[in-house]
Formats: structure tokens, C-alpha cells, sequence
């Protein structure tokens, strides 16, 4: 009876010891996965900005203050579980579209995505309408005929020739 | 009256076919993408070649500062406002800002008001930046650099505007400003204001 207590007693500690074992484990996963934002998980969304005060630098290698700022922002929103649309969202509602390297306005993010296409594609038929023109007026252009042989008339054209200066002489 | 020879007429190579005239589908769209080219480099560069105003007429805005006060710069005509760009991460703004408030205290029941703007700075750093310097002229953040950017086309902190009672800018500050001159601005413009009422 006594030793069938104690080695109940035992698996109890045993049991007691596991529990604790897996409840550390899972505090000490959850402070992780809190605190785990990486650099590169930072910059993913950084290099989608501007930096606010120089002139076309991508906020993840500019390295001025205002910067860092802005990217500690980043990371404190990335762990406070809002997506990276989101925290893109929530800086240009804060400073404006200058904020994104990509305008989140319509009207703005189509003209910044296809204009670039548009001019490229009307410069290309441009270029090929001018190739084109080009290619058109070499076949036009006359071939001199070879010195060593005469002129070579159509035969109606010769008719009406002799005919005119029949004519005349008459 | 005279004719053309028709023996030179028939002598002649075929002509090349009369050129047409206009533009064809190709050179429409050539001319379409330049003028499309040259409309976007052209808004860039005004909008390049856009810079502080140092003159004329303040541009009107309103803001709502940290406290949750409106304010309004049409609101402030008849008082001369010191108005200052400023954020936390500037280094230089810690060195101005003793002298901004030292003014504000002082000129206050003048009919000069202090007015901060706090430029692509974080709200909590702003205003911790303000308790660090003891700051309790009117500040708020320029939400979406509105007023710095599309308005007063600031290039960096701190800049500062002085305008005058008519709402008209007359000084503008490019960067630290110095206690001394500013009292001196101040007071003559407060002295202007006097001599026409």
C-alpha cells in the first residue's frame, strides 16, 4: 500500500514537472514570436517608402534619424500584428503619399505604374512609324540606270514621243 | 504666257508619288507620347522649381494641435505669428526650441503667437519632445505634410516664417533661429502694427 502511494506520488511529480517544463516552454515561444521582427522583415516594408526628408531615398537605406524613426514604427506595427499593407496605409494617412514609393491613391498609382508604359510603347510604334516612313520612301527613290545603256521607255511612252515630234515638225 | 517644254516633262523620271500630308497613325502617336513626356517633366519641374515663400501672402491652413486645439492662421490675422517646421529627430530644433518658447512667453499678450509644426515626425516623440523643452506654445502635427510640403515647400527642419499682422510673410528663416534677430523682427513689425492703428 505505502509503496503503491509513493510511486503514485512520483508520477505526480513526474506529471507536475512535465506541465511546468511545457508551460516555460510555451512562455518563453510566445515572448519570442513577439519580439522576433527581423531587419529584413522591417526593410520588406521600408524599402516600399520614402524617406521623408531626402530627396527619392528608399527609407530602408536612408540613414538619417527620421528614418530610424520610421522604421522602429514599422517594426513596433509589424508586432503589434497589423500587415504590411496596412502599415503602409497608415503612413501615408499620416504623412501623405510622399510616404509610399508606390501612391496608394487610384488615380495617382495608375498614372505612376502605366504612364512609364505608355511612353515606352509610344516610342516604340514612334520609332517603328518613322522606320516605316523610312523603308516607304527608299522604294520610291528612282535607280539611275546604267551609263552603258539608254533610257528604257515604255513602249506608249516612245509612241507618244514620235508622235509629238511628228507634230512639231509639221 | 509660257508652257512647260513637254519634251523636258517626258524626259523626266517617274516622280516619286506625292508626298502625304499630315501625319499618319504612327507619327500621332509619336507626337502623343512626346507631348505626354514633355507634360510630365514639365509638372516636375514646377513643382521642383516651387520653393519656400518669402514674400506675399502666407498661405492659409488649418491643423489640430496636440491638445486637440483647432487653429487656423487666417484665425490669427492681426497678430503677428512666429510660424516654425519643426520634429524630434532634428538635432537643430533642440537648439531653438528654449528660444521659441522663451518669445512665446514673452510676447504672448503682445499679439504674437508661436505656432509649431511638427514635420513627418512620430506623435509620441513630438510630444515628448515638447515635455523635454517644456514647450506650451501651440503645436500639431502636419498630418499628410500638407502645409510643409504642398504649402510652405519646406526642404528640411527647422525652417521658420515670420507674418505679420496682414497675414503677409516677412521673414523666412532657413534654419536655426537666432533669439536676438527674431526679437528684433518681432518688435518692429509689432511697432509697424502700432504706427498704423
Amino acid at each position: 500500500m505505502r509503496a503503491c502511494n509513493a510511486s503514485s506520488r512520483r508520477s505526480l511529480l513526474i506529471l507536475a514537472f512535465g506541465l511546468l517544463i511545457l508551460l516555460v516552454a510555451s512562455l518563453t515561444q510566445a515572448q519570442d514570436g513577439g519580439a522576433a521582427i527581423t531587419d529584413d522583415q522591417v526593410n520588406a516594408i521600408a524599402r516600399q517608402m520614402f524617406c521623408p526628408v531626402c530627396e527619392n531615398e528608399p527609407l530602408d537605406v536612408c540613414m538619417t534619424a527620421a528614418c530610424i524613426r520610421w522604421r522602429e514604427d514599422i517594426r513596433g506595427q509589424l508586432a503589434a500584428g497589423r500587415t504590411e499593407s496596412q502599415i503602409i496605409a497608415d503612413f501615408v494617412a499620416r504623412y501623405g503619399e510622399r510616404a509610399s514609393a508606390t501612391p496608394l491613391d487610384p488615380t495617382l498609382r495608375g498614372l505612376s505604374v502605366y504612364v512609364p508604359w505608355l511612353i515606352a510603347g509610344a516610342l516604340l510604334l514612334g520609332g517603328v512609324g518613322v522606320f516605316w516612313r523610312w523603308r516607304s520612301t527608299q522604294r520610291h527613290v528612282p535607280t539611275a540606270p546604267p551609263a552603258d545603256h539608254p533610257p528604257v521607255e515604255a513602249a506608249d511612252e516612245a509612241a507618244y514621243r514620235a508622235t509629238l515630234e511628228r507634230d512639231l515638225k509639221d | 504666257m509660257t508652257y512647260p517644254d513637254p519634251l523636258t516633262e517626258l524626259s523626266q523620271p517617274d516622280a516619286a508619288p506625292p508626298r502625304r500630308r499630315g501625319l499618319g497613325p504612327f507619327g500621332l502617336l509619336a507626337l502623343i507620347g512626346v507631348v505626354v513626356i514633355a507634360a510630365i517633366f514639365g509638372v516636375a519641374l514646377v513643382r521642383n522649381s516651387q520653393s519656400q515663400p518669402e514674400s506675399g501672402t502666407a498661405p492659409d491652413f488649418s491643423m489640430t494641435t496636440f491638445d486637440g486645439q483647432p487653429v487656423s492662421l487666417s484665425g490669427l490675422r492681426g497678430k503677428v505669428v512666429v510660424l516654425n517646421f519643426w520634429a524630434s529627430w532634428c538635432g537643430p530644433c533642440r537648439d531653438e526650441a528654449d528660444a521659441l518658447e522663451a518669445m512665446w512667453r514673452d510676447y504672448q499678450d503682445d499679439g504674437v503667437v508661436v505656432l509649431g509644426v511638427a514635420f513627418a515626425d512620430l506623435d509620441p516623440d513630438s510630444v515628448a519632445f515638447m515635455n523635454e523643452f517644456g514647450i506650451t506654445y501651440p503645436n500639431g502635427p502636419d498630418t499628410g505634410t500638407i502645409i510643409s510640403k504642398e504649402l510652405y515647400h519646406i526642404t528640411g527642419v527647422p525652417e521658420t516664417f515670420i507674418i505679420d499682422q496682414q497675414g503677409q510673410v516677412r521673414q523666412f528663416i532657413y534654419s536655426v533661429v537666432n533669439e536676438q534677430d527674431l526679437r528684433e523682427t518681432v518688435d518692429s513689425l509689432l511697432a509697424e502694427g502700432e504706427s498704423a492703428s
